[in-house]
This record gives C-alpha cells, structure tokens and sequence, in this order.
C-alpha cells in the first residue's frame, strides 16, 4: 500500500506523526510515571508549582503534573474510539450502499443526510444531557456524529470502484458479499478512509474538550485534559499552569492528528499525480 | 389570644435584636437593630453619604433556568432576586437573618402559633398608586397557598388555612393555622417568596408590588429592568433612578463584566475569584458569614446508613477542616451536624464532633465493614460545593480512603438531582440557605420536609418538632430545640460539615454594601446607591 | 474543533456528484429539470426535520428527569408536582404529547416555555435575531476574506508566506473553540487589553446589529475558528483548478495569466468554495452554542444548552427544529447554486446532488 512507501513521510505528516506518537506515549505511559495518585490531595489548592510538583496544584490541591501524565488516556482511547467504530460502521454502511445502489443507497443517504443537518456538539450535548456521561456512552454519540460522514465518503469512493472490471469479475466469480467488500473494495478505498480517521481524531478531540468545558464531559474526580480546562478555569489569574497545561496538550494532539491526516492526504495526492 | 405572653415570646423569637418588633415606626426598626447588632467593620474608603440617581446593575448567575416574576412562585434563586426588587412583604430579613416586620405594623401570634393576627401600617401603596388593604393581604395569602398555583413552597404554606383567612378590619387579618399545628416559622418561610400584590395581579401581565422598585422590561434568562418606586414605604428611598438584573450564565464571565465595568455588583461568587478581585483596587469585596450550610446527606432508608454505628464512622472519618479550606477555598467555618446556628434556641451545648480516624475505623469493623465498604455519593452539578457541587465529595472520597472506605462519587445534572429520584440516593450532597431552626427543619428532616433525603424518622424528634413549632414562648421552646438537635447530632442523617461564607463584590462606587450575617447584603436594593 | 466536522460531507458530496453526474444522464425534464429536483429535495428536508423533532422528542422522555419536577425544584410536594404536570399535559401519553406539539407547531404555535411560560416563538425570536446576526457578520467577514486569501495563497504556491500561513492555519484549526475565546478575552478584554467589552450584554430592544461592540469578540472566535478551513479550501481548489488541463491548454495557446486568473480559475474554484461556505454556516449554527455561553451572549446557543439542562423541551424543540431547518436550507440553496452554476449539471441534476 502506498502508506507504507517512504515518501509518504512528508515534513508535515512525519511532523504530525511524531506529535501524535509522543501524546500518544504520554498517555499511555503517563499513569505509570505520575509521581502522585491523580486524586491524591497532595497541596494547597491552587498552590504554586514547588519540589514535588512541577506544575504547582489545581483547585482541590491535587498535583497538575501527576493529573496530566494520567489524564490523557480517556481523552485519546475515547477519541480513538470513536473514530474507530465511526469508521468501522460507517465505512460498512457505505460500502454495502455504494456496491448496492439502489434503494438501499437512497434511504442511507437520507438517513445520513438528516444526522448532518444536527450540528455534531449539539447533537452529543443533547444527547449526553438526557442519559448520563458515562464514557462509552459519549464515545458511542460521538461515533454516531460522525458516521454520516464516513457513510458518504465510503459510499461515493466506493461508487467510484465498484464498476471497475475486477470487482465486476468477483461479482461473476460468485464470490460471496464479505469477500468482494473486505477483500477486493476496501484495500482499495483504505487511503481516503485514513485520512478522514486522522481528520476524526482531531474532531473528537475538539468536541471532547468542548463537552466537557461545558460541563458534560468525562466525571471527576478522574483526570481528563479537558475536565482540567474546565475545573481549573475560574483559578487562571492564580495557577495558569493548572489551564494552560492541558490546553496545550488538547491542542498538540489535535494539531498531530491533523497534521498527519493532512500529510497523508498530501502524500496520497501526489502519488496519484505521477501514477 | 394575642397574650402578653405570645407577644414576649414572639418578641424575643425574633432575635437578639435591640429594637422592638411592633415598633410602630417600622423604617427605624429594622435600621436601629441592625446597627446595633452589625460588628463587622464598614470599610473606610468607600463613599458613605447616600446619593440620588443612576443605574445600579446587578450581574447574578442563575442556573439554566430563565426564571420569572411570580412573586409567589419564584422558580430560581433570580426570581427571588427580582422579587426583592419588586415586592415588599410582611416582613424582611435583618443582617442577622432573622425576619424584622416589613408591611406589617404589628404581629400577634397566640401561644400554640395557630394563629396570627397581622395589621399592615397604614397608608401603604402599590406601584399603581393603589393603597394596600386588608383584602390585598387575603388575596396575597390565598394566592401563596393555593394548591393549584403548585407553588414550590407549598409543602410549608399548605398549612395556612386559606379558606378561613378574617379581614378585622381595613388594615387587620387574621391568618388561622389548620392542621391542628401552630406553624411559628411562617414569618421565614413567607419572607422570600410571599410578595403583597394587589387582587388584580397577574405575574406576567400585571406584575405589581409594593417593593422599591417597578418592573419596567423583563427578558426572562437575559435581564430585567426597574425603576424607582416614589412612593415606596420606606420614604426617600431606594437611592438609584433604575436597577437592572442581568443574567450570566457563566462565573469568569461575570467577574469579567464587573471588571470591565459592565456591572456594577455580583452576588454569591466562587471563592477562586476572591483571590484576584481583592488585589484589584476598584473593587470592594465583601465577605458575609452566613449559617448557609453544606452538607453529606446519608440515607437511613438504604444499607449501610440505616446502621448507626456507619454514621458514627462517616461523622468521625470526615475532616472538616480540611474540606472548608479545599471545597470552600477557606471561606467558612467547620459544622456540628445540626444546623441554624443563628437562632437562639440553638443548642451550644453539645460539643464539637472531631476527626477521629481510629474511632471511625473501629465503628466500621463492629458494623461488619473489614475496609470493604463501598457507597456511592450523587452530586449536583458544577465545580461550586455551595452549589452541592463535585468539590466537597471528591476531598470526602479522599479521606474515606483512610478509613478504608470507598466512596465512588457520581456527579448528575441540575434535572437529576432535584428530579424524581431526589429523596432516593444513597448518598449524596446538599447545601442550604441559613434559616431559623424550625423553619430548616421544616424543609430538610423534619416530619413535615417533602425533601428529606436523609429519611430521618425518628419517633421522640419528631414529637418535639410539633410541640417546638407551636410554642411562642422562646423559653420554653429552648428545651424543645436543644433535645432535638441532641437526636440530630446523634442519629440524624445530616454530615452537616460546614458554613459557607456569601461572597460578594462590587465596583468602589457601589453605597450601602456591607457584610452581614444573611446572605444578600447585594440584594438590599432599598439601601444600595451610587457614588457619581 | 467541530468546525471542521462537516468537511466529509463537503468532500463526499462534491465526490458524489462527480461520480454519479455520468450514470444519469438521459433523464432531462421539459421544465428546468433542477425546479423538481428543488421540490423533491424541500419535501425530504421536510421529512427529515419531522424525523429529528421526533428523535428529539423521545430522547427526552428517557431518563427519569421530570420537567415538571425540575422546574419546581426538589422541595416542590408531589401534589404541586402533578398539578403543574397536568397544566403542562405531561401526564399525557406520549404519541398523543408528539401530536399536539406538532399539530400546534404546524400551525405556528410553537407552545409556551415549560419555565418561564412564555410563548416560545416570543422567548426564541429575539435570540434567533442576535445568532442569526452573528453568523452573519461572521459570514461576511470570511466569504471574502477566504476567497481573496485563498486565491493569493494559491498563487503563490509553496513560497514561505503560503508554507507559513497554511501551517499556521493547521494549527488554529486545532484549538478548541473555548480556548479561542477564553484567549481572546485575556488578550483583549480583561488581562492585556481592554478594548472591548468582555461579555456581550446586548441591550434586547435594539438589534445586534446596532452594537456592534458586543458582537466582536464572539465574531472573532468564531473566525479564528471557521475561516482557517475555508482559505484552505479556496486554496485547494485554485490549485487543483491551476493545475487542470483545460488551464495547461489556455495558457498554452497565450491567454494573459490575468485573464486566466479571473475569467478561468477563480469561476472553476468558487463552486466547491460555495459547498464550503454551506458547510462553513452550518457549523456556524452549532459552534455559537459554546462561543455564546463563554460571552453569556444571547442566542439560540446559549438558550438550548439552558433548556437541555432543565428539559424545557418545547424550547428544545423549537431551537432544534430551527437549527436542522437552517442547515437543511442552507445546503439546498448551495446545492441548487452548485448545480445552476455548473453547466454540465445545469441539465441533468440526479439525486446525488443531495
């Protein structure tokens, strides 16, 4: 696949990849090397950054060092998700309409059409709202908020494809459903589908901040990079690292994820240039 | 059955303060008690000389909620607001929080409080220049406690037997109690919500009162605008032309408004605000000591709380300090689980409750605990524990850890909290306006509360409550309150672990703002003014 | 953030109609064939938003939070409570609760305000007016803004201002809008500067429009936020358009690169740049729910996440059906611009134009 050929590694995707990568490491890493308990009350509250806690403490009194290295971990699995079973489904959606057409296609694409026209925060807030913020819940809205996209891209990408002479000639062959869509169409339409995940993951990224600035996100005590924004927010004249830190944080992972799908897409334009 | 008797008790009910109740006076009353009573210093480089004119601007935060004008039905803490501004009632609430006599001349109860016989001061008029009677007052109360009205407060007022009300004379009614009850808290409960209206009024057509100032525009959840009202019972004032009540939804935004000068006051604010708005030289901050109280309510109806000796451990396992100083950022005092330390009958007596890890511990393992109880504590919503908020329960599930117990702390929004399943969480957290004893009891635990999520049902506190809210006698009801809060503080359901402090704040332009022991000195819009 | 969300609608459906404008050809109309497709295409949007009241409507009735009881408050007694819910007709069936909301609606009334119980058309009116006004002024600052942008960028193709700005750009597109706005609070109302007012407390009897001051910060958010994705875009296609043969070949035979420019080029890439804008709008009309509540500026965004918290749901409603309707509209007049402006879909618009 083209991914994996080395000039795929533009300056911007490379640079999108290392930021990606080393949030990602942060987060995966970062409970195994936070010094305290993320909700341990170690200092006064707003307390300013000392020996023992390099980042001074939030509102409570826990260490903003500690609740950083750990809360990137819901922040990215949940984003990951979401993109993930987005793209799963989704791409399944519209890959099955697009080798269908038909009125199959239709009727998807008006359900699709109806979920766009809800604008995606609204749609989670509301959502969120009436039936509570556990973690997977939101995961699954934010999936759904974003399936309507991936079931136009998959489908019209597959539009594209399906008339081609080999997909026609599996058709005859009498391969079975499965096999025609997993293993002949989707290698084929893999690249748009990457990209549009990394163009996910930045989303899910900003909706999830935006969620829980607003008060609907992931629930304290645990630690969150957004819930931080949110929950240090009114002490920013008087611990700025306890905001400042995770909104860093929030906005390189969402830069790396955009940078990368950016760079792929780029990559992948050129490629197509001199084929 | 106005006694001499009835009226000493009431008299000395009504506070510590220096001035008489039935002072026929009625402006002096209020003003004389509270300067004799106020020992929290008036900062010396504020204006003191009340002047005329200008808008006074009001930035207050108000949930989600709109709110509205009802004067009988004020559905947010706002719309009390407003109808501060907009109604004047029976009685008012003096800096120590207890209730003064505000329309009312004169207020007889007779010894068992079931009933009560009010005369309004002479010559009062409402906003359209109507002068107040008797039938308004009828009107007012029947209005107040019509069932159909579905007033939120009607758990309390349901008790005024509003189809027996006697007009005595122009100015004179009688108000008889049913239920065989006397109800001696009426002044505190009416004194929020209990507007005199005339019997014309409509809350959104007609919106007429008698308080300082006259509704001119209401756009529900963005603002109101007032005006002066000339002929307002308390002559020459209020002091500013118009008062506008602007809604926020947001702290930091609202702090910013006042810093930049688009609001001149903002009421009950976070405490991580105080820190940069006591540097800054503009602005006044004035810091009130209040008996609102914050609290963990433990549930006797659900295992484990319906065990004593876990609410002993609970108790003893909480360190009080240590929460006022991270979920009130300091700004309070430490509790007793019993609250209304304001009101003379409190019990003084009973000693505090101090941090006892190894006690709580040992209690736990008698119940059968071995550091392997789980209980889950609801909050409301936001990042305010005056607010019932997440801080308090998360520095509580902290500390349960080293007594071995896990608290999973799960926070709900605003329609949850106070919806269906209010009264039905195992544990969860609360904080409450300060109030007379009676009057608190009667909302939170008493046989009478339509809120008691701590389900405390206990025969003897009980029997006590009814005798003490029928007794007008001040000496003999000490008793009464004293054993009863002796039961709270033993059995009750309440870890009533602080008192928070109101904190306001307000442009160095602002007259008249001073701290108090209640929580509104901002709401006080007959005494503010503004400084040219 | 969700700014960009909409951007696989944008892309798939422009893919869309390039892949399917082919297969259809042969179904011409005698009227202007695009006229029934219009109507065809009013009349799904009409489906969908009874499709999304619907869905609305029942997600409110799932967790046990009671309207009535949320508005009376905890202390409220359970008589108080089932009074206020029958004058409200919650102790109604469902379906019989979704009828008459819709009956009524249909007919222009949109039902009272569970909270403040004034007419919702009343309560919403003024702040649809003060949103509308918003996305408007934002609108009119980056449509142009990003078409001169995005063709400048173009045209100077990989030079150090397009590399540093569209680096730049990639990376505002990525800050959350609350961090845009909380920035430029600091920066020019509170901290640093203070030139404009921190919060928009606009005066309701006069139009936003008519106060401007408070209308620049959460203009601006919203621009850091939404213009980034639409110079880009511009951008893309100038360059995608420079690079098309029918340009190689004009250029070939001699034309003035000015003439190129504007008579070739900048006609080709304003018709993904109208699916943008489309696009752009509707993320308008949802980014305004976070930008107003950090303004406390009166909109329909501020006034949904109020209603959400204490499910006012005949306000929910109303805003819902207004927002789904807006975005539904928006994307049929983009649509229907898309298809009169593009000769070889002027004559046989499909479906796919959707």
């Amino acid at each position: 696949m083209s991914l994996l050929k080395p000039r795929f590694l533009t300056s911007q995707a490379g640079l999108g990849l290392v930021i990606s990568l080393s949030i990602l490491a942060l987060a995966l890493l970062g409970p195994w090397l936070a010094p305290h308990s993320p909700v341990a009350l170690v200092g006064p509250r707003y307390g300013a950054p000392d020996a023992s806690a390099l980042l001074g403490y939030d509102y409570l009194g826990h260490d903003v060092w500690s609740r950083l290295l750990a809360g990137g971990f819901s922040l990215v699995w949940m984003a990951a998700a979401a993109s993930l079973i987005a793209l799963a489904v989704g791409t399944l959606i519209g890959m099955t309409a697009g080798f269908f057409r038909g009125r199959f296609d239709q009727a998807t694409l008006w359900w699709a059409d109806v979920f766009l026209a809800f604008p995606n925060l609204i749609l989670v807030l509301l959502v969120v709202a009436m039936l509570g913020r556990e973690p997977w819940l939101i995961v699954l809205i934010v999936a759904v908020a974003f399936l309507p996209g991936v079931i136009r891209l998959s489908r019209s990408v597959t539009l594209g494809i399906a008339q081609l002479e080999y997909i026609e000639a599996s058709t005859m062959m009498g391969y079975s459903l499965p096999r025609i869509l997993l293993r002949e169409i989707l290698p084929n339409i893999a690249t748009p589908l990457l990209i549009h995940l990394g163009t996910m993951m930045s989303w899910a990224v900003g909706i999830l901040a935006g969620l829980s600035f607003l008060g609907y996100g992931v629930e304290p005590p645990a630690a969150d990079w957004g819930l931080m924004v949110n929950e240090n927010r009114a002490g920013l004249q008087i611990q700025p690292y306890a905001v400042l830190a995770p909104a860093v944080l929030v906005a390189l992972f969402a830069l790396g994820t955009n940078l990368l799908a950016e760079g792929l897409g780029r990559a992948n334009a050129g490629i197509k240039e001199k084929a | 059955m106005t006694s001499e008797l009835s009226r000493r008790g009431f008299l000395i009910n009504s506070a510590a303060l220096g001035g008489s109740l039935l002072l026929g006076g009625g402006l002096t009353g209020g003003l004389l008690s509270a300067c004799s009573n106020n020992s929290s210093p008036e900062p010396t480089a504020l204006p003191t000389t009340p002047q005329y004119g200008g808008r006074l601007r009001l930035g207050i935060i108000d949930g989600s909620k709109t709110g509205d004008l009802d004067a009988h039905k004020p559905l947010t803490t706002g719309a009390i607001i407003r109808g501060f501004a907009l109604y004047s009632k029976l009685w008012e609430w003096s800096e120590q929080m207890t209730p003064d006599l505000a329309l009312a001349e004169e207020v007889d109860v007779n010894a068992d409080a079931s009933q009560w016989t009010i005369r309004l001061r002479q010559g009062l008029e409402f906003h359209n220049g109507k002068t107040i009677t008797a039938d308004d007052l009828i009107f007012s109360a029947r209005r107040l406690s019509d069932p159909a009205l579905a007033s939120p407060y009607l758990a309390y007022l349901k008790w005024i037997d509003r189809d027996n009300l006697v007009k005595l004379d122009e100015r004179t009614v009688r108000i008889p109690i049913k239920g065989g009850i006397g109800l001696l808290s009426l002044p505190d409960s009416w004194v929020n919500f209990g507007g005199i209206v005339p019997q014309d009024y409509h809350p959104v057509t007609n919106p007429v009162g008698a308080g300082p100032y006259k509704i001119k525009e209401f756009v529900p959840g963005q603002r109101s605008l007032f005006t002066r009202f000339e002929n307002f019972y308390k002559t020459g004032k209020p002091y500013p032309d118009e008062l506008e009540i602007i809604d926020f939804k947001d702290q930091t935004s609202r702090v910013a408004a006042l810093l930049s000068g688009q609001i001149d006051m903002a009421n009950a604010l976070d405490p991580e605000q105080l820190i940069p708005l006591k540097r800054n030289p503009k602005v006044n901050v004035v810091i009130s000591e209040t008996h609102g109280w914050n609290s963990f309510d433990m549930n006797l109806s659900q295992a484990p709380f319906n065990d004593d000796r876990v609410r002993q451990a609970f108790r003893l396992l909480v360190d009080r300090q240590e929460i006022v100083q991270r979920a009130l950022g300091g700004e309070g005092r430490v509790g007793n689980d019993i609250y209304s330390p304001l009101d003379p009958t409190f019990n003084h007596n009973i000693p505090q409750r101090e941090y006892d890890l190894e006690q709580a511990r040992s209690l736990l393992k008698q119940a059968g605990y071995d550091n392997d109880l789980k209980v889950t504590l609801t909050v409301g919503p936001g990042l305010t524990a005056v607010a019932g908020g997440s801080p308090a329960g998360l520095v509580l599930a902290e500390q349960a850890k080293k007594a071995g117990v896990t608290i999973k702390v799960t926070q709900v929004d605003a329609a949850t909290f106070g919806g269906p399943q209010r009264n039905d969480w195992q544990f969860s957290t609360n904080s409450r306006l300060g109030g007379s004893f009676l009057h608190t009891a009667a909302m939170v635990d008493s046989p009478i509360s339509s809120a008691n999520k701590t389900h405390f049902d206990n025969a003897r506190f009980s029997e006590l409550f009814r005798q003490a809210i029928s007794t007008t006698d001040l000496e003999k009801r000490k008793p009464l309150v004293h054993e009863a809060q002796q039961i709270q503080h033993a059995q009750g359901g309440l870890i009533l672990w602080g008192f928070n402090n109101t904190l306001d704040a307000a442009g160095r332009h602002v007259g008249g703002l001073a701290p108090e022991r209640s929580h509104f000195p901002t709401w006080r819009f007959d005494k503010l003014w503004l400084s040219s | 953030m969700e700014s960009s969300s909409k951007l696989a609608g944008h892309w798939s459906a422009s893919a869309t109609q390039a892949s399917d404008s082919g297969k259809r050809a042969g179904l011409t109309l005698a009227l202007p064939a695009w006229l029934g497709w219009a109507l065809k295409r009013i009349a799904s949007s009409l489906l969908g938003i009874i499709v999304i009241s619907m869905l609305v409507f029942a997600a409110t009735q799932v967790l046990p939070s009671d309207p009535a009881r949320t508005i009376l408050g905890p202390e409220a007694t359970e008589d108080a409570v089932q009074v206020f819910r029958e004058k409200l007709g919650l102790d109604q069936p469902l379906i019989k609760q979704y009828w008459q909301w819709i009956s009524r609606a249909a007919q222009g009334d949109w039902g009272h305000s569970i909270d403040s119980n004034m007419p919702v058309t009343q309560l919403i009116a003024g702040r649809v007016n003060n949103s509308l006004a918003l996305v408007a002024s934002v609108l009119v600052l980056i449509v142009p803004g990003s078409l001169i942008a995005g063709v400048f960028l173009a045209l100077r193709r990989d030079g150090w201002l397009d590399r540093t700005l569209v680096a730049s750009m990639i990376a505002l597109k990525a800050i959350p809008s609350f961090a845009i706005a909380i920035g430029l609070v600091m920066l020019l109302a509170t901290s640093v500067f203070s030139i404009f007012p921190a919060v928009s407390l606009l005066d309701p009897n006069r139009s936003a429009f008519a106060q401007p001051q408070f209308m620049i910060l959460p203009a601006l958010t919203l621009v850091v936020a939404t213009m980034p994705y639409l110079v880009r875009l511009v951008r893309g296609a100038m360059i995608e358009v420079l690079d098309a043969e029918f340009i190689t070949s004009a250029r070939l035979r001699g034309l003035s690169k000015r003439v190129l420019i504007w008579q070739y080029a900048i006609p080709n890439a304003v018709i993904p740049a109208i699916q943008a804008i489309a696009l752009t709008t509707s993320v308008l009309l949802g980014g305004v729910l976070v930008v107003e509540v950090v303004f406390t500026y009166p909109g329909i965004g501020s006034a949904l996440n109020a209603a959400v918290d204490i499910r006012d749901i005949p306000v929910i409603q109303a805003i819902v059906v207004f927002l789904a309707a807006s975005v539904m509209t928006v994307n049929l007049i983009a649509d229907l611009a898309t298809v009169l402006l593009t000769p070889r879909l002027r004559t046989r618009p499909g479906k796919e134009a959707a």
